[in-house]
């Protein structure tokens, strides 16, 4: 199911948005004109990851030469600086860990959300706070933590 | 009980005197130390330890004939070296190694450079069972960088040793890096004893210097966490990828739940070390060891066992006695309280494969004269 969330223009270069989708959010992020959106809960431990700081990808070949890899759209949860990759939603120091993301398309100056087609989280380690998708409102839904 | 071979990873050996050593200074120093008048002679060691109220030897370790335990080699053939079926100790200094302690850098160089011809001279030449560590004064890291390239020929100088902390950084920091490019050109691991950071110098401990020593010993590991946090955030290893590092006399079953806790850590600021190219735990896996001394006396055997086996125990810990401290381990206490399963190995193997030696480089008693 897609859902019309916005004219083109509501959606503006680096900056986050969240829409409500039924009982949960998803974070829609335009990334050198390309569109990600992300389920707002991180897989850690279900913090408001779309809170978080949005960024480059920092590197140093060394210690102290920071550059900034600006390809790479990273969003960091708030809570304890997991920061994940907007193209995959893969955490970038955890492989087995993944946030949930969704297509997401713009078509005749509307940006277009897939619900139906979320890539599910992925979850690694025993304390895990198990989270569960409600397809029929579209949202995600805690259904406990550690 | 264990009768097999042995690697003891820790043996301090002391001067008889301070005379001894007066032949290995330049004749400079040796003018400078002792021509004093009634002052007597300029201190060797550093002053200013935390008081041990039982003393710091075991009692039964003076030689009879005098001088420090430690200082005579008799002595310690017969308490060590046959004792069991030791193939190789390495000597780590007693009051000597805290040279970087001292204040004057030009000295500390110069003793570190005298103390290591001395124990050539003196403890390398009487029995092929013993090796020794590089001391090196840190304070003068290009110096020290060049004493261990002096020893680069001699293969029974096996590993490049700190202790004492005189910047107050954690021994990653970048002024010490002298010191460990000529750790790796040389293929000598960087050794950090227990106490590093120290004895004379302070702070003893992070959060603030302690007072007694009851408190500065009960927080030894807390020194050699401080030493491996940093060495890892700083990218040491990844700076000297060869580099191998064996903490002594710092326990070892913290090490699981500091690597836990490193490599969340990690996971939420990496940011901040972005230079990091694995996980911190990856790094120890590949360049980290520790001596067995102190065990950790845990209420049960398994338990020690659980928490050692997280990291690999019997392939990461290499046996040290700390002969002939009061602390110090006997074999069978650590065989008593570790699988037998391990003990081949933690006694033996893993320090054979840490020092690169062979069981033909390990002769038994018999044929160890030097």
């Amino acid at each position: 199911m897609s859902l019309d969330i916005g004219a083109t223009g509501d959606f503006p270069e680096r900056q986050i948005r969240v829409i409500d989708v039924g009982r949960g959010q998803v974070g829609i992020v335009r990334w050198d004109a390309d569109l990600y959106a992300v389920g707002n809960s991180c897989p850690h431990q279900g913090g408001p990851l779309c809170r978080g700081v949005l960024s480059g990808r920092i590197e140093a070949a060394e210690p102290g030469s920071l550059s900034l890899d600006s390809s790479t759209p990273l969003l960091a949860c708030p809570w304890h600086g997991w920061e994940f990759d907007l193209r995959t939603g893969q955490a970038i120091l955890d492989t087995k860990t993944r946030v949930r993301t969704f297509p997401v398309w713009e078509d005749d100056g509307r940006v277009l959300l897939e619900i139906g087609k979320a890539q599910p989280p992925t979850r690694s380690g025993s304390r895990q706070v198990t989270m569960g998708y409600d397809d029929a409102n579209a949202c995600f839904l805690m259904k406990g933590g550690a | 009980m264990y009768s097999g071979p042995v690697i003891d990873c820790d043996v301090h050996h002391a001067r008889r005197s301070d005379e001894e050593l007066l032949p290995y200074l330049s004749r400079g120093w040796r003018e400078y130390v002792s021509d004093r008048g009634p002052a007597g002679m300029i201190p060797l060691t550093v002053q200013d330890g935390l008081p041990n109220p039982h003393g710091f030897m075991r009692a039964e370790t003076y030689p009879e004939g005098g001088g420090e335990p430690g200082s005579d080699y008799g002595t310690l053939r017969r308490q060590l070296l046959d004792r069991a079926d030791v193939r190789r100790v390495i000597l780590t200094f007693g009051d000597d190694s805290h040279v970087s302690g001292h204040h004057n850098p030009y000295f500390a160089t110069e003793l570190a450079r005298a103390l290591n011809d001395w124990t050539v001279d003196r403890w390398l030449s009487q029995d092929r069972r013993i090796a020794s560590s590089i001391l090196v004064a840190s304070q003068l890291p290009e110096q020290a960088a060049a004493e261990i390239r002096r020893h680069a020929a001699n293969p029974r100088m096996v590993q490049v040793m700190l202790v004492d902390n005189p910047f107050n950084y954690g021994f990653g920091h970048p002024v010490f890096h002298p010191i460990y490019q000529a750790a790796e050109e040389t293929g000598r691991p960087i050794a950090i004893h227990g106490g590093a950071g120290g004895w004379a110098n302070p702070p003893s401990t992070g959060g603030g210097s302690v007072n007694l020593y009851f408190e500065a010993h009960t927080l030894w590991p807390q020194v050699a966490m401080t030493h491996l946090v940093s060495f890892i955030s700083h990218g040491v290893f990844d700076k000297f990828p060869k580099l191998r590092l064996l903490l002594i006399e710092a326990g070892s079953a913290w090490l699981p739940s500091l690597l836990w806790r490193f490599d969340a850590e990690y996971k939420g600021l990496r940011r901040e070390v972005p230079w990091l190219r694995r996980l911190p735990s990856e790094y120890v896996a590949e360049h980290v060891w520790l001596t067995t001394q102190p065990l950790e006396q845990s209420p049960k055997r398994e338990q020690i066992v659980e928490l050692l086996s997280w990291m690999n125990g019997a392939e990461r810990l290499v046996y040290s006695s700390d002969y002939p401290h009061w602390d110090a381990d006997e074999i069978n206490h650590v065989a008593a309280r570790l699988p037998q399963s391990w003990h081949r190995k933690i006694f033996f193997e893993t320090a054979m494969q840490f020092y690169g030696w062979s069981e033909v480089d390990l002769p038994a008693a018999m044929t160890a004269a030097a």
